[in-house]
């Protein structure tokens, strides 16, 4: 058994235990808190095994799972997949502590389920095996739903149902195409699917399938209307998590298995996504403006800034997908820390109007601190994780492509208004009525889940060499993938450039 | 004593019959038929059980001897001592007869189970390359992976269903003699539709089947909801296998042959009238598509489901339906092949009505018997998409997803059962309001027998889908899957509002907890445990089910 599996059974091994187990609120609490410290420190583990010079899929593991169906139980990260599992393993163990006090009700249930959550992602990014990787892909809505649905706000069942019927179609509708490729190979291995060359006719049909499973996960715009009532219902956890990784698995599909499985339909579909994803954040960033439910804003942010990265995935170029994926690590950090933010804010006022908050700076300074700071990473200020990640996707645009490159950044300038506006209205000004000035500042063990979250902001805007390090062979050589599958049918390139320029 | 009756007369039947007949392809049955009969004379002796159980077990003692003379040591001694036990009980608790018989169906059930995985090992997969067939009476019976999968699912329902609707049948008041004999002859008569290889056994086995679900679905004689299904289903039962009996006798007429394999040979010749047979085909659709509940022959189903006793629900819709397919997977597979080009297209079609039109009704419906009544129209035309395809593969999906599907079903109406007991009456979304919190356990088991039938990974209904759709797509029919996957969607949405109804909503503090009896919670806990089983290492089934497609043709 090697470190991935390891990895990856770590949190089911610990919701079993909390399955058996009969003890009270705080033993659950702490096995929890146990597997997903493990889970991390199993993933650092498989950090240093990690080849960082090796582009290629490694650390491989196979296990024979359903031979009577060719499906096989094998396991491999690349440099993306990798920096993916560490940003779960990492936001996991944060994000129970965060809800260390906040979740009363059934808890044993709500830690089972973020524990089972996390080894379906952790599945979704390490397998390499399509039938493995739709099999965690679709289970992951289980324990989401769950927590949605069970420890939500007032709309949660709403939401909870929009939320897995979204992601259930585009999932079934991807299942469709892999069982053609399946068809065509007879496996599920991902590396056959990769040697399969497909007629354009296939390409195109099979892309699309496996876009809208993918484009409903980001989401990208028009197919992000789940996200806004699932981010804004779900519990402070579920919204962190949801932000952080569950619409990584989205863009992570699409490089990992759209892309490269269908070059041809890659190039030629590139400039409509391009277009697609300037529309989503442009549009993301200007309904966010118009919301008075800090949350709701923070979830519009969120389709605003998924388009940023689905933007440099398409451009097709290693610095603009690189960066890409950088951004995805970004995004998870940044908006999990202001995710945990508002979820402090509501446990101390339950509200989350902005209109409801104002001059909180004076009382709340710690908080007030952080969350500017948060904010700023999160506008891609210059020094802050957010820069180094947008600056990158946006050059690499505007080679390709200079409308998308002009109007995507209109959406970093939105984005610094729809940031600060609000937090001006609620951290500064008087501080005028009294539910205002009996604001608490942020506790210990609240400033110690946001502490580990600003470190990485400021490290990887300081020096984001070591994560580019790791993420830019992989990016390269799905790229190359793609050139090769394209370059092998013909003409499709030509003809693709010219529609970019 | 159980098996006595039957195997008493073994050589008796061997010197009378022109030709040796292959006990082998019919071992499994021959349990459960003989305790059926043995149950029902009880039943009829009524206070003086000991008239019928002393000589059944004098024949037992005779029967066992002779085996265990013929060196077959220890199914002999097993027959002695079942054939002592029955009676002894009897004598011993007179007033614990129901759970006798019970316990006495269960065990035959078992020993069918045992015979169908013996009969495996050295009939049907004797060496390790794959499943053979054998062919019995004269080509009548067919012994093969259709008749292998129909008889686990049969006996392996019948078996979870026994504990589940004890207990329910009892408070129901309604758990009379006859129940266990009928559904004995019940499984029988399915599994002998899944060996039926000509026209005559088939119609006759779907008889059987069909005539003990009438008695039993009419069970609850005070109910006038299960009197109306009983009824119903009797005069639209009758309808449909006068229109199956009228379609057999055309293509009969058209082939001038009666067993399945003569009539997929002479189906294609010039000579054949083609409209005759294409006639008797349409017929045979409908008759059949009638006992399978494909739309638009379904409008039985829901009536009847809901008015039957539960555990006679769940009976039904897992196991008719596989018995039902088993007969559909021969008589396109094996007969028709030859007017593919006709009938590919009408199954399609009805799959996808089935599909959509099961999907779309169910979540206007608000009693939680209607809402799997609709499901299982769904299911059938899931299933009907493996038949479609046409194909080895096609045969294989269906009967694995025949057999998930079973598995998820009688989950579900377990859990009911265990709700029915708590309202005496009908079951509606309300009832089920905060079930997460006051029996999270059963409420955990229902979401996942939901969870299996709307295909979710990691359960059993995931790998169904999976290989149906695998099929589908195979034989070219993607537009059938994509309304397979539209369908999937629909349905997933109200069994998530069953599911949503329990975790996410507050119980009523009025109403009283499910009752859960020992039965009950072991008959769950069996069936869910195989839907998480199947769902994540389904491995050793589906080994054995890529090969079921060696038919007799």
């Amino acid at each position: 058994m090697g470190i991935i599996t390891i990895t990856l059974a770590i949190p089911v091994l610990g919701a079993l235990l909390l399955g058996l187990h009969d003890g009270d609120d705080r033993t659950s609490k702490i096995i929890a808190l146990v597997a997903s410290l493990a889970t991390f420190v199993a993933s650092i583990v498989l950090l240093v095994q990690f080849q960082v010079s090796d582009a290629n899929l490694q650390l491989a593991e196979r296990l024979t799972w359903i031979p009577a169906i060719g499906a096989e139980f094998s396991l491999a990260v690349d440099g993306v997949s990798l920096v993916l599992i560490l940003l779960t393993t990492f936001l996991t163990p944060l994000i129970l502590v965060a809800s260390w006090h906040s979740i009363t009700d059934r808890l044993r249930g709500y830690l089972a389920a973020f524990l089972l959550l996390e080894t379906a992602v952790i599945g979704v990014f390490a397998a390499t095996d399509l039938l493995l990787f739709y099999f965690f892909f679709e289970f992951s809505l289980v324990p989401m739903y769950l927590i949605i649905g069970i420890w939500g706000g007032a709309g949660r069942k709403y939401a909870a149902v929009k939320f897995f019927l979204y992601t259930l179609l585009g999932g079934l509708l991807m299942l469709i195409a892999i069982l053609y490729l399946y068809g065509q190979t007879g496996t599920f291995a991902y590396s056959d699917v990769l040697a399969l060359s497909l007629s354009a006719t296939e390409q195109r049909w099979l892309f699309l399938a496996f876009l809208v499973a993918f484009a409903v996960k980001v989401p990208v715009f028009p197919l992000h209307t789940w996200l806004p009532d699932a981010h804004t219902e779900a519990p402070t956890g579920g919204s962190v998590f949801l932000a952080g990784v569950l619409l990584k698995m989205g863009t992570f599909g699409l490089l990992r298995y759209a892309l490269p499985f269908f070059p041809d339909a890659t190039t030629e579909f590139a400039p409509w996504l391009l277009g697609i994803s300037v529309v989503g954040i442009l549009y993301g960033a200007i309904v966010a403006l118009m919301q008075g439910d800090i949350k709701r804003l923070i979830a519009y942010s969120s389709v605003s800034h998924m388009g940023f990265v689905v933007l440099g995935t398409f451009a097709l170029t290693t610095t603009a997908t690189s960066a890409s994926v950088v951004q995805m690590v970004n995004h998870g950090l940044s908006t999990g820390a202001l995710f945990l933010l508002i979820g402090f804010l509501y446990e101390r006022r339950h509200t989350r109007q902005i209109a409801a908050f104002g001059g909180l700076a004076k009382q709340v300074p710690v908080m007030a601190g952080l969350w500017l700071t948060v904010s700023l990473s999160s506008l891609a200020l210059p020094g802050l994780n957010g820069f180094v990640g947008e600056f990158p996707i946006l050059l690499g645009t505007f080679q390709i492509n200079r409308t998308a490159g002009v109007l995507a950044t209109f959406g970093a300038v939105l984005a610094a208004l729809y940031l600060l506006w609000p937090y001006q209205r609620m951290f500064h000004g008087p501080l005028d009525t009294a539910d205002n000035a009996n604001t608490s500042d942020l506790k210990p063990r609240e400033i110690g889940v946001l502490v580990p979250l600003v470190v990485l902001i400021v490290a990887i805007g300081l020096y984001p060499k070591p994560l580019y390090d790791i993420v830019e062979p992989s990016v390269d050589r799905v790229l190359t993938e793609v050139a090769e599958g394209v370059d092998a049918a013909g003409d499709v390139l030509g003809t693709a450039e010219e529609d970019g320029s | 004593m159980s098996t006595s009756l039957l195997s008493a007369v073994t050589p008796l039947l061997a010197q009378m019959a022109p030709v040796s007949v292959e006990w082998s392809a019919v071992a499994p049955e021959l349990l459960p038929t003989a305790m059926a009969l043995v149950l029902l004379l009880v039943a009829i002796a009524r206070g003086r059980e000991l008239i019928v159980a002393v000589p059944a077990a004098l024949i037992a003692a005779a029967v066992g001897i002779w085996l265990i003379s013929m060196a077959v040591v220890v199914p002999g001694a097993v027959v002695i001592a079942v054939g002592f036990a029955l009676p002894a009980s009897a004598v011993a608790f007179p007033r614990r007869q129901s759970l006798i018989r019970a316990f006495s169906a269960a065990a035959a059930l078992v020993g069918a189970l045992v015979l169908t995985g013996w009969q495996y090992a050295t009939v049907l997969a004797p060496t390790a390359g794959g499943m053979t067939s054998q062919e019995a009476l004269q080509g009548a019976l067919a012994n093969d992976g259709i008749a292998f999968f129909t008889r686990v699912t049969v006996y392996l329902s019948a078996l979870l269903i026994l504990p589940i609707g004890y207990g329910y049948l009892q408070e129901r008041r309604i758990n009379r003699a006859e129940v266990e004999p009928l559904l004995l002859l019940t499984v029988v008569g399915m599994a002998a539709l899944g060996t039926a290889n000509d026209l005559i056994t088939m119609f006759v086995a779907l008889e059987v089947l069909s005539i003990a679900l009438y008695v039993l679905s009419g069970l609850a004689r005070r109910d006038r909801r299960s009197q109306e299904a009983s009824l119903k289903y009797f005069v639209l039962g009758a309808v449909s296998s006068a229109i199956l009996l009228y379609g057999m006798a055309l293509v009969y007429v058209a082939t001038g042959s009666l067993d399945l394999a003569g009539i997929g040979s002479s189906i294609g010749l010039v000579t054949t009238p083609r409209v005759v047979a294409a006639l008797g085909l349409a017929l045979v659709t409908v008759g059949i598509g009638f006992k399978i509940s494909l739309a638009p022959f379904h409008f039985w189903t829901p009536d009847v489901y809901q008015g039957a006793p539960t555990n006679i629900t769940a009976f039904m819709a897992a196991a008719t339906k596989a018995a039902g397919f088993a007969a559909v997977l021969r008589l396109y597979m094996v007969a028709f092949p030859a007017l593919e080009s006709l009938w590919v297209p009408i199954l399609a079609g009805l799959a996808a009505i089935t599909m959509l039109y099961g999907a779309i009704v169910a979540l206007v419906q608000g009693d939680l018997k209607r809402i799997l009544a609709y499901s299982a129209i769904t299911h059938a035309g899931y299933a009907i998409i493996g038949v479609t395809a046409n194909s080895d593969a096609g045969l294989t999906s269906t009967l694995w997803y025949l057999l998930t599907y079973a598995i998820g079903t009688i989950g579900a109406f377990g859990c009911v059962i265990a709700l029915e007991r708590r309202r005496r009456g009908e079951v509606t979304l309300k009832e089920l309001r905060g079930l997460g919190r006051t029996s999270p356990l059963l409420a955990g088991i229902l979401a996942l027998s939901l969870l299996s039938l709307a295909g979710i990974p990691a359960t059993a209904g995931f790998i169904g889908k999976l290989l149906v759709f695998q099929a589908g797509i195979a034989a070219g029919l993607t537009w059938l899957v994509i309304i397979g996957v539209l369908s999937s969607v629909i349905a997933a949405f109200f069994y998530l509002r069953i599911a949503a109804t329990m975790f996410l909503e507050e119980p009523d503090p009025e109403r009283g907890l499910p009752v859960v009896s020992t039965g009950l919670s072991l008959g769950v806990s069996v069936a869910a445990t195989l839907i998480i089983y199947l769902g994540v290492y389904p491995q050793p089934f589906l080994q054995i089910v890529e090969t079921a497609a060696a038919l007799v043709r």
